[in-house]
């Protein structure tokens, strides 16, 4: 069989070119039209937001730790808290999961040589680049201070700050996003390799699908909205800002009928991940495949019609209310639908605990109190007490912050040997897996306690009888900025110092497991044909696990 | 397969990009794209058509009004001359699958001369706009000096202006937005059919207050613009692709076996179109009823 002919290529004597070492000039990164190395450059871009959105995230911890506010000025408070939120939210969430791992992968998994327009691609890299750029000079002109949510008027008639420059990169950054869903829609329809059915795909490119879908039909209306607040600034006249006969609600919805799918652009991917991470590391296939297949296309479907729950209080009419509630709670269902196929998968699975697995089963525990503390909020009586509260805070940290960012650090460890062809610390992995989880769950549950009590969300000072919970939080999040640093340490330590890992060093059957590591620019040596069903843990995928595992021990050389 | 790297030098059918294993391949994913591209472009434009139709439906009335000062012949011969560029672009379409070169380029020149026709009648428009005190952003008007020897007109209730009359310059020194015309709020509030918003979004003090009325009749011309402005931005691109198209087809490139381009561009250039298909109607023609 073919695939072992490509699990053996790893072994050969001559070194063969791979998608790293063909071609090292700057140009040839530059210029590159392959998939792999894109992600590549996504991923130090990101990595880069993700820093220095952290670095705010540490500022605002920083600031709270005493009930005055003393750190910072409130106006300076205001544009900490709002640029985390930009940076993290457009430049860091929305592209990570998608734009690295699933740029790296996707192609891959689904036996394809590069996605099928990598010049839309490399386009949507530079548009990235472009509108992060942009939106950094506004920045470092001197912030905004408005919330990440842009919200009219504070966006229009009293900011003073640089709405326009962040804008315009928050549009050109829509652009690329709305290019990599388009590009991933139309490389899973035609680009899979012979054999590789829509129920043999790994559930991870299911997910992309579904995001794609979120990201090609919800981002062009934030784009629109946001080009129609920049214009608003500019000609003075609009739809938006109530001084000028404009309506704020009116913003509110076209704001969120994006940013409430964002929402699903950031976790349905995290989901994805964590299917894979799940069903392989318990060597089990996956319990009801088609339900979580179809449970991402459900919550994209769903993810269009709950946008009105984030206007419980602004003034929406109160039926809209009800049926935006209502509809809140139908989209627990798909989410429930993973998490217990997810459970199922694990019972009776021969459940290895390494460091991918650690992230996985944290996500699933941080993601169910995410989701569940979702519920309170979608409830319209119970949420007039909790809007605008660190109830509301800790409740989408749990979800992007332990459901995206716990999921995309276990891809990225769980495909890090298959990206670099080299292996990390076993030791440190999972200590800094657990360090994220002690230090997540430190930093955000007091937050829970603290919104239930009534404290107000973008306040710079709180009452003091709130000081405990906030050092408990500032404590936490100490835990967890280290538990995120570690990673970037013993990761760039394995390029030069790391085992080499092997073709396949968790033993699994996805096709990305069938090519050498680093994988060769053109990704398989021959065109692979998928004769086995997903996640088949059995003797007839193709692939001899026992064989490999004892030459795998057998001393190399 | 053929187009591996390890093969490299293997013969590639002409415009076969590296990634596909055949042409049935990489067509369909060209295709695909373009069609997941105008889904996105719909929604694009969907955010500015909600905007449209949630503020129409609060301010029919000032809606009509501002409509009525938009030329509905300059609108419906743009129609018209969109939809004979779409007829030349689907011609385009028809002759590269027939390879027939010279009349592939005779339509992509006929396709660019009715785009630059709609831009130019666009211009007209604009320009008009400019001189009627139309524009929504304040000094972007004809500046007019106040004539300080003319008769000074006794100020009329803005009710009672003759909506009919042909719009007339005002003096504008600064280069405002100028409207005076509330007769269709007038002539709503005595049939009875105002609607809520507008029941207290054009008075104050139980006067119809033409101030307020200007405002909403600015939200329409603001819509105007940015509508019909990115329209024509999508229209100059389309020109930008036509261009292309022209000189690719002029070197001979398409024919039956590869016109993937032409029709791709095709696609594009029948949304615009279409898209133009609503704006007209929504923009110069929803309300006239209620000025004839």
């Amino acid at each position: 069989m073919q695939s072992a002919d490509v699990i053996g290529s790893g072994f050969s004597e001559t070194p063969k070119l791979n998608y790293l070492t063909n071609g090292t000039t700057l140009k040839s990164w530059l210029l590159t039209k392959d998939h792999k190395r894109i992600a590549i450059m996504y991923l130090i871009s990101v990595s880069v937001f993700f820093l220095m959105g952290g670095i705010y995230a540490a500022t605002i911890r920083l600031e709270l730790l005493t009930p005055a506010s003393d750190l910072l000025e409130t106006g300076t408070y205001n544009k900490v808290f709002t640029q985390h939120g930009i940076l993290m939210i457009f430049f860091f969430l929305i592209p990570s999961i998608p734009a690295v791992l699933g740029n790296f992968l996707l192609p891959i998994m689904i036996g394809a040589k590069d996605l099928a327009l990598p010049r839309i691609n490399l386009l949507s890299l530079y548009l990235y680049w472009l509108g992060g750029a942009i939106a950094l000079y506004g920045l470092m002109q001197g912030g905004v201070d408005t919330g990440w949510t842009f919200y009219t008027p504070y966006s229009t008639t009293f900011s003073n700050s640089y709405v326009l420059a962040v804008g315009v990169g928050i549009f050109i950054n829509g652009f690329s996003s709305i290019l990599t869903g388009l590009n991933f829609i139309v490389t899973i329809h035609t680009m899979r390799a012979p054999g590789m059915t829509w129920f043999r795909l790994p559930l991870f490119v299911w997910a992309m699908y579904a995001v794609s879908l979120v990201m090609i039909l919800g981002t062009p209306v934030v784009a629109i909205t946001v080009l129609l607040v920049a214009i608003e600034r500019v000609a003075r006249v609009g739809i938006f800002d109530p001084a000028i006969g404009g309506d704020p609600i009116l913003f509110q919805h076209m704001f969120w009928f994006y940013s409430h799918p964002a929402v699903y652009i950031m976790v349905l991917p995290g989901m994805g991940v964590v299917s894979e991470l799940i069903s392989n590391f318990s060597r089990k296939k996956i319990f009801g495949y088609e339900f979580i297949a179809f449970s991402s296309i459900a919550i994209a479907v769903f993810g269009f019609l709950v946008w009105g729950h984030h206007m419980f209080v602004s003034g929406q009419s109160i039926y809209a209310s009800m049926v935006f509630s209502f509809l809140t709670m139908v989209v627990a269902i798909p989410s429930a639908i993973k998490m217990f196929n997810w459970t199922a998968t694990l019972y009776k699975g021969s459940i290895d605990f390494s460091t991918p697995m650690l992230y996985g089963l944290g996500f699933m525990g941080l993601f169910l109190i995410g989701g569940l503390t979702g519920l309170y909020l979608g409830a319209i009586g119970l949420t007039v007490h909790l809007t605008d509260t660190y109830y509301v805070v800790s409740h989408f940290h749990y979800v992007m912050v332990g459901g995206q960012v716990v999921a995309y650090l276990g891809g990225l460890h769980y495909w890090w040997p298959k990206m670099t062809g080299k292996m990390y610390s076993e030791f440190w992995g999972k200590t800094s897996a657990m360090l994220v989880f002690v230090g997540f769950n430190l930093t955000f549950f007091p937050q829970l306690i603290l919104g239930y009590m009534g404290m107000p969300r973008r306040y710079a000072a709180y009452p003091p009888e709130m000081q405990v919970l906030n050092i408990f939080s500032t404590a936490g999040a100490s835990v967890l900025g280290i538990g995120m640093l570690m990673p970037v340490v013993y990761l760039l330590h394995s390029l030069v110092y790391g085992k080499p890992a092997g073709d396949n060093p968790w033993r699994l059957p996805g096709l990305e497991w069938r090519t050498s590591s680093p994988p060769p620019t053109e990704n398989f040596e021959k065109m692979p044909v998928v004769t086995w069903e997903a996640y088949e843990f059995g003797e007839d995928n193709g692939l001899d696990l026992e064989e490999d595992r004892r030459r795998d021990l057998a001393p190399v050389g | 397969m053929s187009a591996h790297a390890s093969d490299k030098f293997v013969y590639h059918e002409p415009g076969l990009q590296h990634q596909f294993e055949d042409m049935k391949q990489q067509e369909e994913s060209v295709s695909i794209g373009m069609w997941l591209f105008l889904a996105q472009e719909i929604m694009f434009f969907g955010g500015l058509f909600t905007a449209y139709l949630v503020y129409r439906s609060r301010y029919p009335m000032a809606f009509a009004a501002a409509s009525n000062h938009l030329d509905a012949f300059w609108g419906g011969l743009n129609t018209l001359v969109l939809i004979v560029s779409s007829l030349t672009m689907a011609l385009t379409v028809y002759y590269a699958q027939k390879s027939n070169r010279n009349m592939q380029v005779i339509m992509i020149i006929l396709t660019m001369i009715f785009g630059a026709v709609f831009l130019g009648v666009k211009g007209i428009e604009y320009t008009d706009k400019y001189h009627h005190g139309l524009v929504p952003m304040a000094g972007l008007n004809q500046r007019v000096k106040a004539d300080k020897n003319a008769h000074h007109e006794t100020e009329k209730p803005c009710w009672e202006v003759d909506r009919n009359a042909p719009p007339a310059v005002h003096p504008n020194p600064r280069g405002e937005f100028l409207w005076t015309d509330c007769s269709l709020a007038k002539l709503a509030q005595d049939e009875n059919i105002l609607t809520p918003s507008e029941r207290f979004g054009y008075y104050s003090g139980g006067q119809i207050d033409i101030e307020k009325f200007k405002g909403i009749v600015r939200i329409f011309y603001y819509l105007y613009f940015v509508m019909t402005g990115l329209h024509a931005l999508h229209m100059i691109i389309g020109l930008g692709l036509m261009t292309w198209l022209l000189w690719t087809a002029w070197k001979g490139n398409y024919n039956s076996e590869y016109y993937m381009p032409v029709e791709m561009s095709g696609l594009y250039w029948h949304f615009v179109d279409i898209v133009w298909i609503f704006l007209f109607p929504l923009l110069y023609l929803l309300g006239r009823h209620f000025n004839h």
